[in-house]
Order: C-alpha cells, then structure tokens, then sequence
C-alpha cells in the first residue's frame, strides 16, 4: 500500500473556485493545508481534502504566481479551519491569504523578520534571543487585492474600545500549556476569544528538514506529548509505505497495542484535568492513579514513561517485556474497570458536573466539521470522523470495537466520547493481547533512511483527532517538507466559536472537554 | 462539670485586691487578647495540618511527611516562610485599601472566633444578643474581600471580589434563616444559654429532631459557601481566575487571607458545634446515670473540641468530593433551593415548638 | 436536568451528591499510593530499559568496547556526544583509539539512536534517575574512565585447548569475551566515502567475521568441556557466557560487514 500522493495542479487564479467545486462534490472536510517552498517552482499550498462519507481523499497543490509577494485566495470562507492553516502558512512562507480577515502571524512573534521555512531564508536577520517582551498586536490584519493588481493590507481592531479584555494565559492552570487567551468579557459572558499560540513553538518542522528520518523520530514524542505513541507511528508508518516497507504482523500488532494504551492514558488524563479545571481535585488525584499503571507498562517495555522512543522506522526499539501481557491483563480487566466505576460515580453523575457541562460549548456537526475539529470533539457532535474505522491502518482492520459517537455536541458528550473510548481501547486491547503474532520486530533497514523522490501523506487517529503526516522528498536522506497535521491547532481554533455567549467558567469546561495540547499546537 | 467562672473570678478578686479597678481591667483585656491570639493561631495551624492530610488520604495519598515526623513541622516552615516573604506593592493599587482589606478579614474573623463558647463560663464574648452580635461581624468579612479585589487594579480580583459579594450576602441569608429556626427552639440569643440549656435538656439536634436535622446538613453548605470553600470557592477559583480577590497579595498579607480563611471554617464548625451538637455539654443520656457521671468528669472545653472537629471532618469531605459550582449554579442553589428550604423549616420548627413536638 | 420537575431534579442531585461522597467516604480507607522516595530509594528499582543516562560499561580490568568510530556522534540529532581519537601506532599497524568519550547530559533526549547505530554495543543507557547537579557543566561527562583501554581482541588462531577443564575455564572466558580490535581501524564509517581505504575494510570486516567463527569454535569447546564436568558450576557459567558472547561478536560481525557494503555503495 503506497501513501504516495500526487496533487492536482491548479493555477492560483482558479483555486477558489476548484476548491469550491470539490467541497460540493463531498470533498467537505480541510483536513490538512500545507505550505511548501518548491524552490524554482516557487512558493505554494497544498490542500488535502476528506469526503467526510467515506474517507477518501484528494489533494490539489496551487503554486502562488510571484515569488518575491506571493498571495494565494483564501477558503477560509469555505472552510472555517482553513483560516487558522492559512495563517500558519502566512506566518512561515509569507503567503498572503487575500481576503482571509484574520492573516497574521500566529506562532512566531509580530516583530519577527522574514520567512523561516523559506529555502531562502537568513537566519542572521533575526537577533539569536530577543530580549525584549514580545509585541502583541491588537490589529488584526487582512489581505485584499486592489483594481491594479497589488495587494493592500487593512488592519482593523480585534476588541472594541470598551470591551473588557482578561487574559487567561500564558501562564494558567487550566489552558494546559503556554496558551493566551485574550478574553473579552461582557460581565462574566464571554464576547470573544483570541487565541495566542507560539509561546513554545520550536520548529519542530523547520529542525526536521535538517535531520535524517531516525532523527525525526525523535522529535515526535515531543509534539502531543499524550499521543507520543501515535504520532510516532504516523511518521514511522509514513516513511516506510513511502519506501514499500512491510513491516510484520507482530510489529502491527504491538504498534495498535500501544497506541491503544496511549490512548486510554491520554483519556484518563483528560478525565483528571478536566476535573482539576472545574474544582474536584479528588478525581483528578484518582485519574493519576490509575494513569500511573500504564505509564509503568510503557517504561518495561519502551524505557520511557512520557518519551517514549518506542516505533521505529520498519519496527519497533524493544521486543515486548516479559511481563507485559500479564500487566497488561491487569490494567484492562481490573485497574480501568475500577477506575472508570469511580470515575462515574464521583464525578459523571455529579449534578454539578452535569450541569455544567450539558448543553455548555455546543458545536453542531456541520461546525466541528468546518473547523476540522476531529476525535473525540468531533465525534461528539455525530460526525464518524474515526480514521481506525475510515481508513484502517496497522491491526485495526482485525478488530471489532465501536466508534463513539453522540449528538449533541456539548460539553457532556465530548466527555463522555473519551470515558466510552476507554472502554473500547480496552476491548481493542483485549482481542489482540493474548494472540500476538511471532515475527521480526524489525524490518532490516539500510543504515542510512532515503524515501524516494515523492509527495506522500498518512494520518492515524491520534488520541485527540487526526494526526497526518505530509511528507515531501526529494530523495535525500533528510526530507524536504515534513509538515504535521496537529489535532491541537483545529480545536483551539474553534474555541472562540464555542465559547461565546458562555460564562467565564464555562471557557473552562469547554476547554477542557475540547482538550488541546499545547505542544502539539506549538510544534 | 467544671465551670471556668471558678478561674476567671479568682483572678478577678485577686488582681483588685492590690490593684485599682482600670488596671484590673486592662490586665484582664490584655490577657484576653492575649489568649484569642494564641487560640487562634494554635488552632490554624491544627486546621491546616489536619485539612492537608485528611485531603491527601481522600485522595489516596499520604500528605505532608517529610519536615518532622508525619510533616508535623511543615506548617511552621510554611508560616515561616509567609512571614518572611517580601510585601510587593504594585504601582496603580490603591495602597491604603491595599493594604487595609487583609486587617478587616482578619478582624472580623477574630472577633468571630471570640463568640465561641469554650466551656462554661469561658467565653469571651457573651451577651443577650449572642447569635445577632455573631451574624453582624461575621459579615464584615465581606468587606474586606471586596475592598482586596477594587483596590487591586487587578481584573482577576475584581472579578473574584464580585463573586464573593454575591456569594456570601446570599448565604447570609441562608444562615439568618437556619439561625432563627434554631432559636426558635431554643428561645434565647445567648450563646452560654444555647449551651447551658442542651446540657440541660439535650442537644438541639435531638430535641428539634427532623427539622433541626435537616437545619444542620443545610448549615452545613450554606456554612462552606459563606468560608468561601470549595465546592464554593469560586472567588477564587484557581482554575479560572488563579487566585481570584487574593491574586496580588504577598507574603503575610495573603497569610492574613489565608489564616482566616481556615478560621472561618473553624468557626462555621465551631458554631454548628454550639448551637446543633450541644457545644461544651457532655453527651448525657437519661437514665445511664454511670454513664453520665463518668461524661461529667470531662471537661467540656474536650467535647467542644471534639465536636468540632466532627464537623470539621464533615466539612472537609464535602470539600474535597465535589467539583466547583458555576456562579450562577451557586446563585440557583441558594435562591432557588435552599433559602425556600430554610424559610420552610422555620415555619416547621415554629409549629413545632408551639405544638410542644419538641424532646425534651 | 431541565427535562425534570423541581423536586425530582433536587433528589436525583442529592443521590449523585451521596454517591460521590460514599467513593470518598470508601478510598479514606483504601492503601495510599504515595511513593516514599528518599526512603525507597535502596528497594526503588526502575526497570532495566529505563533510559536515564548514558553510560559506557567497563569490564573489571577497566576495558571499554568503545573503537572511537564516532557513528554515534554522527547520529545524535542534538550534538551531545563528543568522541575524541587519536590514531596510535600498535605492531606497525595504525590504529584508532579513544581518548575522550564526552556526553552532555543537558543535551540528550534519550532517542537511542546512539545506542542503536553502535556496532560494538560500547554504550547503552543506565536506569539512572538521580541526575540533578548545580551546573550546567557538571552535566558534561567523560564516559571512559581514566586510564581505560579498548577490550584486547584474542589471537584469532588461538585454539582454547587446555590440559585441564578449569584452566580452560579460566582461559576461555577471556578469549571469548575481548572484542576485535581488527574492526577497530576499519570502523569508521565516517570515512566510508574515502575509497582507498575500502579495500582495508573489507578485508577488516572478512577478519571480524573470521574472529567470531574461531570465537564461536572456542565457545564450544568450553560447552563440551563444561558438559563433560556437570559438577563444576563455575565451568558451566563460564562456558555458558563465552558462547553468548561468541554469538554477540558473531552478530557485530556481520553488523559490520552490513555497513561496509553500505559504504560501498
């Protein structure tokens, strides 16, 4: 199975409306937007998009027509995703996005210089520390076309003179992570959100275009930091279809183990923050409780607990421990069934907890689908957005389980997606742990990586949402453009939508329950 | 039972017999005030040492265990470090409220604190009016919060105070009600007599049985709300509002709020104590006469205590179960549900105790 | 809630409030999870692959594996290892030999790619927790230790026959368990692009090959030996240890030979 993606080209000028047409053909769901310098062929995006139906997929790549001032039409008007995607090109390519009414930079700071993901780019333009307390802007900037041809920028307040504006951010308890939100508040309701990313931000991106493939690896655990498994396993499985690599049976086998047990750690520690967030401090000191038995399973078998370093390219680091499946038995069959019976009893039927969170941060299907929410937040508001059913990968293809889902789109459901998946992880778990094929835990591999010239994308579901890997080589040993589809950037784009019209209280819960990861943001 | 009048008059006597009358007074104030500090700090630093261990075992977790053994030294470091932490002022406060809002707090719980009867005839403050004197300053308090938020420039807080005004006038109310009814049974204002009439007749929460019962679980969460506690502490709200009206003070100036905090709790369960579960009076029952004689020998300062950390245990599991309430759910709770609640059980202990369906 | 009148609504939050209080009520009872650290830090064992720091094993005659190729330098993505060379001079023929080891522990983020790329296996990962120091440079450390040499590889036609099964014991252990230097000039795969040292490698690599076969014969001579005395448990261990470390060099062997053809292309 090849990953190898071959984007139709379509000039800038017709863009928006192929896009356009697409998106009426079904093609309904922006899963990825990727920047790319090309070099001679200049600077470009590529779009990838999703039939939510089915999960097929279709790529179209636009190559701006001027290099020196590139601009490309927006589709944030048919996306509502593409406006944050948009702004992450701009903020890395310089490609100005015409009439997308919010294009500035959102990770690197507003008095940055120049284009970091520029082939061309100088680092020496750009002082090595700043010094100086980064400028925020309270403008935000759009691109239009003028008659003549030239592109003019209009900046425009983003808070109304009288509005009151509380920052919850960067350093708060409960946006889990540097993140700043700019509140603005009518009262105790909430008005608007703007939302400021990039307090670590490391380039994780930019750093991969210079390192060897293993090298990647090595960063991938730092991105979501409760999805290190998956991510991994994105780029590992990346990287061998794009080589025609098989890995084993065994190696699929243990690779859906573990990403199963990553995701039921990620749950758990979602269940645990959002109950810190809204005051019972008990649940939360129980949820880690219990998170403390997987992470002893990870560190037997992969010698990390958060970093875990365990998916190779074409295998995996370690065989399973000895002791594994036996500890894995006594995770799914008492310690979780345990936990999970409390968890209900102190903190899901609690009436303050209902209460607070029925009907609280609704996004309707036709949103979450629009803003690129996937996961769990998506999946809450009805939408079968789980790649594991879509388009298996690994061992999923062999296992029965159920995918999640409930209607109303509230901050209840998205809760109550993630404490069911557990439960089904569990089942995953379950079907596959005893029987566990024989075979090479990995595949033998040059000592020196090369993927073959190519475009190639593969995406696994993260414990948060979809988590793809683009993949542009030029048959180096480095890549060319490794870009990551982060679950975290989409949901703390829709925060802003779901919060209005909320109490100050209620952007807790919902941003608990929608439950970003910052690192995963900040790449 | 030992009446502390004994002590209290002999020094009396003594002290006027070699000395004039103002001097015999301002002795006697100096060593009162000198007793309330001491109580008062004595009895933080229990509440504090016992509310992190009994949270820690809630949760599964051993608490404070490494300064001294059983972490019984960890509060002293922590009121150490407090005291030596550095007072940062703020350019754009307002100093003097700034710096006065932490003094009110600390006033209005000690003077509180003071209305606790102890023993018989060791209470501090003790008049007619006992329970109306309480209610009075225990809502200056209010003030003081409100003050810390306003004055310090600071978003957070002002929001913070804004809850807590709202919070603790309503609860207020909540408590004036639960108050009244059990003065209805009771028929007196005076603390000493509240007391001195359970030892005689029995507890209040036995004699009003089902309405006074009932009175109790409602001080109880009205009693939380009003110390600002979880699962009402939205004021300060970490999660939202990181400290909420306190977020701008340092060093003992948020160790003023912090102490008095833990002292309102004292006193929320010091009172229940008093006016539900008998406060210094011996648990006595009709009939066991040997029972009785042996209770007697205990001296009701011991059951005062005793029964107040009953309370204080109960407080605390309700705070560390529950997750923290919205402010209009908290706004709901009491408007809604539990001040029609406490009107209807006054009416109920009214006819009660008119219709003589009272134990006695 | 909303479906439900005043007073259904009020019970049914009672019920879940008393339900929350009774799991409370229940683990203020239950055994405390907290884990004493200073104290347990004698029975605290973390497990074997745990990856605290890196360390480079040394035998008890202070020998290291390390070659000084400098692979693993080439491999860290985050420039935390420093290996320093010189070429020495041993019976005419010019050879690597490490000098410095230098790793900084501030820099390292565990990703194993040294570990991994090692042919000799001369470093590996230790379930060291207690790394805190008061600097920065404290963190940088020399892993061989002072006056530590490369393990000696054995004569390749030493045959392990000895007039007594514990003198051959004695013997084998050692011979089974040194390393090839021979592979230690050829190594370098840095150097793999230079092609007049190709053909050195080559045969280096032939010679590693051949010195884990002679290696493996040795093995199993100390096996048969070992067998024909059961009693002698000393004998069996040693025996049982020189043909695990036989099949070690046998794989680093071939590990070698891998990579020179990589080179070579």
């Amino acid at each position: 199975m090849s990953n190898q993606i071959n984007p139709q080209i379509v000039a800038a000028a017709e863009l928006h409306a192929t896009l356009a047409s697409l998106k009426a053909e079904g093609y309904d769901f922006l899963e990825v937007l990727t920047g790319v310098d090309w070099g001679e062929e200049g600077l470009g995006v590529v779009y990838s998009l999703t039939k939510t139906a089915t999960g097929e997929m279709t790529h179209v790549k636009s190559v701006c027509a001027d290099k020196e001032n590139p601009y490309l039409d927006s589709v944030c008007d048919l996306w509502a995703v593409a406006g944050i995607y948009e702004r992450e090109a701009y903020d890395f390519y310089g490609i100005k996005f015409l009439n997308n009414p919010d294009c500035r930079r959102v990770f690197l700071r507003e008095d940055w210089i120049g284009y970091p993901f520029r082939k061309d780019y100088d680092e020496s333009q750009n002082p090595e520390f700043f010094l100086e307390s980064e400028p925020i802007s309270d403008k935000a900037v759009c691109f239009t076309l003028n008659e003549d041809g030239k592109v003019k920028k209009t900046e425009t307040p983003i808070f109304g003179e009288n509005d009151y504006v509380v920052n919850i951010g960067p350093q708060h308890p409960s946006t889990h992570g540097v993140l700043h939100f700019r509140t603005s508040l009518e009262g105790e309701t909430v008005t608007k959100i703007d939302a400021h990313m990039g307090y670590i931000h490391r380039g994780i991106e930019k750093l991969s275009e210079g390192y060897t493939y293993p090298q990647c690896l090595g960063l991938t655990d730092r991105m979501d930091y409760l999805g290190a498994m998956q991510t991994r396993h994105a780029l590992c499985m990346c990287v061998e279809q794009a080589m025609g690599i098989e890995v084993s049976e065994r190696v699929q086998v243990i690779r859906t183990i573990m990403d199963e047990l990553q995701r039921i750690d990620s749950h758990i520690l979602f269940f645990s923050c959002l109950a810190q967030d809204l005051g019972a401090t008990t649940a939360f000191l129980y949820g880690f409780r219990d998170r403390e038995e997987i992470l002893k399973i990870f560190e037997k078998t992969c010698g990390g607990r958060l970093i875990l370093n365990y998916n190779m390219i074409g295998g995996v680091a370690h065989d399973l421990h000895p002791d594994f499946v036996k500890d894995v038995h006594r995770l799914i069959d008492e310690v979780i069934p345990h936990g999970l019976k409390e968890y209900h009893e102190i903190f899901t039927g609690n009436v303050i907890f209902q209460t607070r969170a029925k009907g609280v941060g609704v996004l309707s299907k036709d949103d979450v689908i629009s803003y690129g929410c996937t996961g769990g937040t998506g999946r809450a508001a009805g939408w079968h957005c789980d790649l594991r059913k879509l388009r298996p990968y690994a061992a999923y293809d062999r296992v029965k389980f159920n995918e999640i889902t409930f209607e109303n789109g509230d901050s209840l459901d998205r809760y109550m997606v993630r404490l069911k998946e557990i439960e089904e992880s569990c089942d995953i778990i379950r079907q596959l742990i005893d029987n566990i094929p024989e075979g090479p835990i990995q595949e033998k591999m040059k000592p020196i990586i090369k993927v073959p010239e190519g475009t190639y994308y593969s995406a696994v579901e993260g414990s948060r949402g979809i988590l793809g890997v683009y993949l542009e080589s030029k048959g180096d040993k480095t890549p060319y453009r490794l870009h990551y589809r982060s679950t975290g950037l989409p949901l703390v784009n829709v925060m802003d939508k779901a919060c209005r019209g909320h109490l100050l209280a209620d952007l807790i819960t919902i941003g608990g329950t929608i439950d970003y990861i910052i690192p995963d943001v900040d790449r | 039972m030992f009446d502390f009048n004994i002590v209290t008059q002999w020094l009396d006597t003594l002290l006027m017999s070699f000395l004039p009358a103002w001097a015999t007074v301002l002795i006697e104030c100096v060593l009162v005030a000198l007793v309330i500090i001491t109580l008062y700090a004595v009895f933080a630093i229990v509440m504090i040492y016992m509310e992190r261990k009994v949270c820690a075992w809630f949760q599964c977790r051993l608490g404070p265990d490494r300064v001294g053994p059983w972490g019984l030294l960890q509060v002293f470091c922590d009121v150490l470090k407090m005291m030596t932490k550095e007072i940062v002022n703020f350019r754009n406060t307002d100093q003097l409220l700034h710096h006065v809002a932490p003094f009110l707090v600390i006033t209005a719980s000690m003077t509180t604190f003071s209305c606790l009867p102890w023993n018989k005839g060791a209470q501090i403050i003790d008049f007619n009016v006992g329970v109306f004197f309480f209610l009075a300053i225990s809502s200056i308090g209010v003030v003081g919060i409100l003050l810390a938020g306003w004055s310090a420039n600071n978003k957070y807080s002002l929001i913070g105070a804004m809850r807590s005004g709202a919070q603790i006038i309503s609860y207020e109310l909540s408590i004036g009600m639960i108050m009244l009814a059990m003065i209805c049974l009771t028929g007196t204002m005076s603390f000493s007599e509240i007391c001195q009439q359970q030892e005689n007749l029995g507890w209040n929460i036995i004699r009003g049985h089902v309405p006074a019962v009932l009175c109790f679980i409602l001080y109880l969460i009205a009693g939380n709300a009003e110390c600002n506690r979880g699962p009402f502490d939205m004021p300060e709200a970490e999660s939202e509002l990181t400290a909420g009206y306190h977020t701008e003070y340092s060093g003992m100036d948020f160790g003023y709020y912090y102490l008095a905090e833990y002292m309102n709790l004292f006193i929320c369960a010091g009172i229940a104590a008093t006016i539900f579960l008998g406060g210094w009076a011996a648990p006595l029952v009709p009939g066991w006469e040997q029972w009785n004689h042996i209770m007697l020998y205990v001296p009701g300062a011991v059951w005062f205590v005793l029964k107040v950390f009953f309370v204080l245990m109960l407080l605390l599991w309700e705070r560390w179960t529950f997750p923290r309430l919205r402010i209009d759910q908290l706004l709901t709770l009491e408007w809604k549900y539990m001040l029609p609640m406490t009107m209807t059980l006054l009416v109920v202990m009214a006819l009660c105790v008119s219709f003589g369906f009272v134990w006695n | 809630m909303e479906n439900k009148s005043y007073f259904s609504g009020l019970f049914s939050g009672i019920k879940s409030l008393c339900t929350g209080l009774k799991v409370t009520g229940r683990e203020l009872f239950t055994k405390k999870v907290t884990e004493r650290y200073p104290e347990n830090r004698k029975t605290n064992e973390l497990p074997e692959r745990f990856r605290g720091v890196l360390v480079m094993p040394h035998n008890e005659k202070n020998e290291h594996k390390c070659i000084g190729c400098g692979i693993c330098e080439m491999q860290c993505p985050n420039g935390t290892i420093k290996v320093e060379s010189e070429m020495v001079e041993v019976d005419g023929k010019k050879k690597k030999q490490l000098v410095r080891y230098i790793y900084d522990h501030g820099c390292c983020m565990y990703c194993m790619l040294c570990t991994r790329a090692c042919p000799q296996g001369a470093i590996t990962f230790a379930p060291e927790y207690e790394c805190a120091v008061f600097s920065r440079e404290a963190l940088i450390m020399q892993l061989n230790q002072p006056d530590s040499k490369c393990e000696e590889k054995p004569a390749p036609a030493k045959p392990a026959v000895a007039p007594k099964p514990a003198a051959a014991a004695a013997e084998s252990q050692p011979v089974a368990g040194n390393a090839t230097p021979d592979a230690a000039p050829a190594a370098p795969a840095a150097d793999s692009a230079a092609d007049e040292k190709m053909a050195k490698l080559m045969a280096a690599a032939k010679k590693a090959a051949d010195n884990a076969a002679a290696e493996k014969v040795a093995a199993e001579e100390a096996a048969a030996k070992a067998a024909a005395a059961p009693d002698d448990a000393e004998l069996k261990a040693a025996a049982e240890e020189a043909a695990a470390k036989a099949t070690k060099l046998a794989t680093a062997a071939e590990n070698f030979a891998k990579k020179v053809a990589e080179a070579q292309q």
